[in-house]
């Protein structure tokens, strides 16, 4: 495998903290900086499930967001000014997220409020984030913004929602690997929305799913469940999440053996797991869908490429300093995104101050066209002001040679869908 | 669209078994998946193996045999550093207060804050690992004895604590303590704890400055307790004579505890165990969560206070039952009313409550020990280099790999069975003092012997099985 030098910006205490220190030492020797009508930072409040159970996802949600504004710092900073991240363990609950956002306002006096990936964390703190006029901005790819639920101050600019994500897989799973296809998934709310929402989007196709196999959220042992495979099946389609995700690969390939049908899944099943750990060999040769594709690829772009760098992650998706220790790479770009938008945004609204949270808000809302490009290194983007939501690409990779290879990029037509809700028609 | 479908994209959810005690963050999706997969054969050896060596020790180990073998060696003598303690004890008290500042002060994130990771991984965990391993390291850092004595001099205490008040003001606030542990809302929050630190170490002080430190670390004072009665098992001993023997001897000397002193003591293994017991399928099936999508702490605050408190209850009659029924059965043979019998095998208990807190705890220290030396490293957070790490990256790679994560499996699964033998040995060399024949000696301690046993297949179970929050 390739290394690349360790970047500056990295998982790592120290260098992020220098970091910070470095702004702090720009903001004086750098033209940017200087001319900025106040020196003061512009402070984001960074909600981290530094404990709880997203714990892995907080670490390296950390490192990107780390990452990402040491390159904004690095660049001048927002109008002149310097990033400074305020980090608070939200503690992966919902009732501790809306604590935090409160400490983002009173305390530490931040200009937004950033972050968090679980769903329910942001739910619970979308409303006191409303009640505080705080804009926040999250990374959880949860439909429950462009579903209308939240508010005007919470927007979901870097990284595109579950509903968007299912419904774009269709296509390529109809017209490559077949059209009957079997789901077997977790028997709560999350495999319910796969259920409901491929279903339809594989109708739409020409396609049916023949058999729906729910398997209780306790259960850790599997294979009583595969002979309700029916024969007909040409394609599994599986979701299953949780700690026995191995075994339940494991059982899976140990029961077809070799004469397997065509399987696809999702990679948060496998989110932060070596896809090389023993009982996944079954994995090869099935599709799995990634956010962001955590293998470079042959034809990498330069903006992934200098990305990884940036976060200190190589080729397979691992840390630079650890290959075993292997990122969340399908859902960590979108902090990296989401903290350009706000820079974009500021910049827009020639924001001064919380007196112009209003404008900065407006400003987000007016965009439409991201460019694939170093801010945007997952690919292009399409944000719909009116549900506060992106739409972007898919990618559906093979899994060869131990490697996930994108067989497929889904377009962003693919994954839009008739808007929810208008949120710029509320007031501030 | 349906809110449950906004909710259920807690998709995230590869990772469902990060723990709840604050430390938490060693949430790992792999680790788990993989000891799922290890060949269960680990854990039935070594349940096995603790039935064998139990079966061994009480029936066929002579317990005059075992007794000599529990005569310690005494090796030296001295004040081990009385004058270096005081000072120790005020650097330490020193150290408290500068993380207290650090923890008002330093960076909010409590991976990166010092106090947090010094009291949750540091002390919690690695301080009490080497009190009853290793050394005294408590008497060194004990925060309170050199400034009480410094600013109290060692006169007679302004009122006098009530002897029958026992150590249960001490049970009392270590409950409270592990209810701050697993229920609070974030008892990692550097500023949240800093203020818990501060309040308790003047409580603490003022206490001792008004009933003497020897009788408030006795009876209140709860971590002094505990560091006393975890230390006991240390193969050597330094106070007064130093002595070395086998685990658990200066324990042994101990018994019968005051009956609050046996209940800490069972209180110190049932909370541990509640701790991983609330974090499983089971337990989380048991109050109507769903294991795979937990929804934090702040929706199990009642069940996780109850449950602690109702465990411990029930722990402490089960064992009452044990040695009631062994009492029982030895009634006409031996002079041994139930209390003796109850507050000296509760004695027994303390090496598996031991072994469960280095089992259950071994990975998080793994992981958070990284950011603890990290931090350590740069205590202010202005960018210091102090212990020469340089850039190390935290990692947990090493639960990425069956070739790391058995292992890790193996040391815990050794110590769990490790703790059981020596908490059997100390109990058969303790029945040898109430009964002399050895169907006597079998009968006192089947019932407390059975429940070893059931106890170490628990807590291997609670090692394999799956976690959901």
């Amino acid at each position: 495998m390739t290394k690349t030098p360790a970047p500056k910006s990295h998982l790592n205490r120290r260098t992020a903290l220098k970091g910070l220190g470095a702004g702090a030492l720009v903001a004086g020797a750098m033209p940017g900086f200087v001319q900025a009508q106040s020196a003061a930072p512009i402070k984001i409040g960074f909600q981290k499930h530094a404990t709880g159970i997203g714990a892995a996802y907080g670490r390296w949600y950390d490192a990107t967001t780390q990452a990402a504004v040491n390159r904004i710092n690095a660049d001048g900073g927002i109008n002149g000014r310097p990033v400074e991240i305020v980090t608070e363990d939200d503690g992966t609950d919902p009732k501790r997220g809306a604590e935090v956002l409160e400490k983002f306002a009173n305390q530490h006096e931040c200009d937004v409020a950033f972050g968090t990936l679980f769903s329910h964390v942001v739910i619970g703190s979308a409303p006191r984030a409303g009640e505080l006029k705080l804009p926040y901005f999250v990374v959880s790819e949860g439909h429950h913004v462009a579903s209308g639920m939240l508010n005007r101050y919470t927007l979901q600019p870097g990284i595109t929602d579950v509903k968007s994500q299912v419904q774009s897989m269709a296509p390529f799973v109809a017209n490559n690997l077949g059209k009957k296809v079997t789901m077997i998934y977790p028997d709560f709310a999350f495999g319910h929305d796969h259920r409901d929402f491929f279903t339809a989007a594989i109708e739409a196709q020409g396609g049916e799913v023949v058999a729906q196999i729910a398997i209780p959220p306790a259960e850790t042992s599997f294979t009583r469940y595969f002979p309700n495979i029916p024969r007909e099946t040409e394609v599994v389609y599986h979701v299953m999440v949780g700690p026995a995700v191995l075994t339940f690969v494991k059982e899976l390939g140990e029961f077809f053996g070799p004469s397997k049908p065509e399987i696809f899944g999702f990679i948060d099943s496998l989110e932060a797991v070596d896809i090389r750990s023993p009982g996944l060999e079954f994995l090869e040769g099935t599709y799995f869908w990634e956010g962001n594709p955590r293998n470079a690829q042959a034809d990498n772009s330069e903006f992934d490429t200098a990305y990884r760098a940036a976060v200190g992650v190589d080729d397979r998706g691992a840390s630079l300093t650890d290959s075993k220790d292997v990122s969340t790479y399908a859902h960590m770009f979108g902090c990296w995104e989401t903290l350009n938008i706000i820079k974009a945004g500021m910049e827009s609204a020639d924001y001064q101050g919380p007196a112009d949270r209003a404008k900065l808000i407006e400003a987000v809302e007016a965009m439409t066209n991201m460019p694939h490009s170093l801010d945007h290194p997952q690919g292009p983007k399409l944000f719909n002001g009116k549900t506060h939501q992106v739409f972007g690409q898919q990618y559906i990779s093979k899994v060869t040679d131990g490697n996930l290879v994108v067989a497929h990029t889904a377009s962003i037509e693919d994954g839009m869908y008739e808007d929810e809700v208008d949120y710029t028609t509320q007031s501030f | 669209m349906k809110q449950t479908n906004a909710i259920a994209r807690s998709l995230n959810p590869a990772i469902f078994f990060c723990c709840l005690w604050p430390v938490g963050a060693v949430a790992h999706p792999a680790e788990q998946g993989l000891v799922l997969l290890l060949p269960t054969e680990l854990y039935n050896w070594g349940g096995t193996l603790a039935v064998v060596a139990s079966i061994i020790l009480i029936s066929a180990v002579s317990h005059r045999l075992l007794a000599q073998c529990y005569q310690s060696i005494a090796f030296g003598r001295g004040k081990a550093g009385a004058r270096a303690v005081h000072i120790t004890s005020l650097l330490s008290t020193l150290a408290v207060f500068a993380l207290i500042y650090i923890g008002f002060t330093g960076p909010t994130d409590p991976q990166r804050n010092l106090l947090p990771l010094t009291i949750w991984t540091g002390w919690w965990v690695g301080v009490f690992i080497v009190q009853g391993l290793i050394v005294d390291v408590w008497r060194w850092i004990d925060p309170w004895a050199g400034a009480s004595r410094f600013a109290f001099g060692q006169g007679d205490p302004i009122l006098r604590m009530p002897a029958w008040i026992g150590a249960w003001p001490a049970v009392a606030l270590f409950l409270g303590f592990q209810i701050f542990m697993l229920a609070d809302l974030a008892p990692s929050d550097p500023g949240r704890l800093a203020t818990y630190v501060f309040g308790y170490w003047v409580f603490t002080f003022v206490g001792i400055g008004i009933f003497g430190r020897k009788a408030w670390c006795a009876q209140v004072e709860c971590f002094s307790v505990l560091f006393d009665l975890i230390g006991s098992l240390r193969a050597v001993q330094t106070q007064g004579t130093f002595r070395i023997g086998l685990p658990g001897h200066t324990s042994l000397q101990r018994a019968p505890l005051d009956t609050a002193q046996a209940v800490f003591c069972l209180t110190i293994l049932v909370s541990g165990s509640f701790d991983g017991l609330s974090e499983t399928f089971w337990w989380l099936g048991h109050i109507g969560i769903n294991p795979l999508e937990f929804p934090g702490r702040s929706a199990v605050v009642i069940e996780t206070i109850t449950g602690l408190i109702g465990a411990n209850i029930a722990g402490i009659l089960i064992f009452a039952a044990a040695i009631w029924g062994g009492q029982r059965l030895v009634a006409g043979q031996a002079n041994l009313d139930f209390r003796t019998a109850f507050n000296s095998f509760a004695i027994t208990i303390l090496p598996i409550a031991l072994g469960y807190h280095f089992a259950h705890y071994l990975v998080s220290f793994l992981v958070q020990g990284q950011y603890l030396l990290a931090a350590i490293g740069d205590p202010l957070a202005r960018g210091w280099n102090l212990l020469g790490l340089g850039n190390t990256t935290v990692t947990t790679g090493f639960l990425n790999s069956t070739e790391t994560v058995k292992p890790i499996l193996l040391a815990k699964v050794g110590m769990v069975v490790t703790s059981h033998i020596v908490s059997i040995a100390m109990a058969h060399v303790l029945a040898g003092r109430f009964v002399q024949k050895r169907r006597d000696l079998v009968l006192l301690q089947l019932f407390l012997c059975i429940l070893m046993v059931l106890y170490t297949f628990f807590g291997l179970w609670l090692l394999s099985t799956p976690r959901g929050a």
